[in-house]
């Protein structure tokens, strides 16, 4: 589709330079901004200095089940439903502000971002196609990702019930060490 | 003893918070409703507020901040009780979402 409006068309330049500088993929230029591929594919060189990577993007719900992406995919859609709800906010406005928060949260506890711009963009989009719901956990009553249509009501999240080895991470482990040493 | 009353802490606070409150919605109005946990009707108060009357509002007795969770689990978790630190603040932060903003009665 092509821009009628040269402001339009200008904050639409802002945005996915925004995005770029977020770490987004192509796919999800395309999707949320009405420039050309060309205009885009400039965009991303002139904001990362290299070419976009190609290829597909991952499709599948089951990396956001899964213990670690969980519990970042459930903090990141908390700041959604938040955006969403509350502060009224549509679309692509409240995915970047919801990633913002969670980077700010990330970098707070000194962490590595487990869950990509494009990665929350899918998420979203997940939830929209009814792929995906937030489960209350029965135990905290916190908000979590979970697959559409498994049962939930007794549904207790990976923080409450953690699995032995979850976050016990080569990392982590040589982490420790340092600091003990 | 001398009776302490905190007054003059109490206003500087005050003004520091509606003061920083402000500056904050003014720059990006709704990721500073969620910090500031506070609905679309305060935002708009506070938005609202001119130098005096800000002035005017700091000058109160009370505490105009408050503490903002009622939940005995998530501020274990805040204050990091838990297996460990990272885990427990991510598990705060997650509920903390979840709780509904302050908004004002009609």
């Amino acid at each position: 589709m092509k821009n009628k409006s040269v402001i339009e068309e200008a904050e639409d330049i802002q945005r996915a330079a925004e995005m770029v500088r977020l770490g987004a993929r192509m796919q999800m230029l395309e999707a949320e901004t009405k420039l050309s591929r060309e205009r885009l594919l400039k965009i991303y060189k002139e904001v990362r200095g290299v070419s976009p990577p190609k290829g597909m993007l991952p499709f599948s719900t089951d990396w956001f089940i899964t213990w670690q992406p969980n519990v970042h995919s459930s903090l990141f859609m908390g700041f959604f439903e938040f955006f969403r709800s509350s502060a009224g906010l549509k679309g692509l406005d409240a995915i970047l502000k919801a990633y913002h928060l969670y980077l700010d949260q990330i970098e707070a506890e000194a962490m590595e971002p487990v869950l990509s711009l494009t990665r929350a963009w899918t998420l979203v989009r997940f939830f929209d196609a009814d792929l995906l719901q937030l489960a209350p956990c029965k135990s905290c009553g916190g908000h979590f990702v979970a697959h559409a249509y498994d049962p939930t009501h007794d549904f207790v999240c990976g923080l409450c019930n953690m699995p032995s080895r979850a976050g016990k991470t080569r990392r982590a482990t040589k982490a420790a060490l340092a600091d003990a040493g | 003893m001398q009776r302490q009353d905190f007054q003059s802490e109490i206003q500087e606070l005050n003004l520091a918070y509606l003061m920083l409150a402000q500056q904050m919605l003014r720059n990006d109005r709704e990721t500073a409703m969620f910090r500031l946990g506070i609905g679309n009707d305060i935002a708009d108060l506070i938005i609202g507020l001119s130098s005096a009357k800000l002035v005017k509002m700091a000058s109160s007795q009370v505490l105009l901040p408050r503490f903002r969770f009622d939940d005995v689990l998530l501020t274990g978790l805040l204050a990091g009780k838990g297996r460990d630190a990272t885990s427990s603040s991510l598990h705060a932060a997650i509920l903390a979402t979840g709780k509904p903003v302050q908004e004002l009665d009609r």
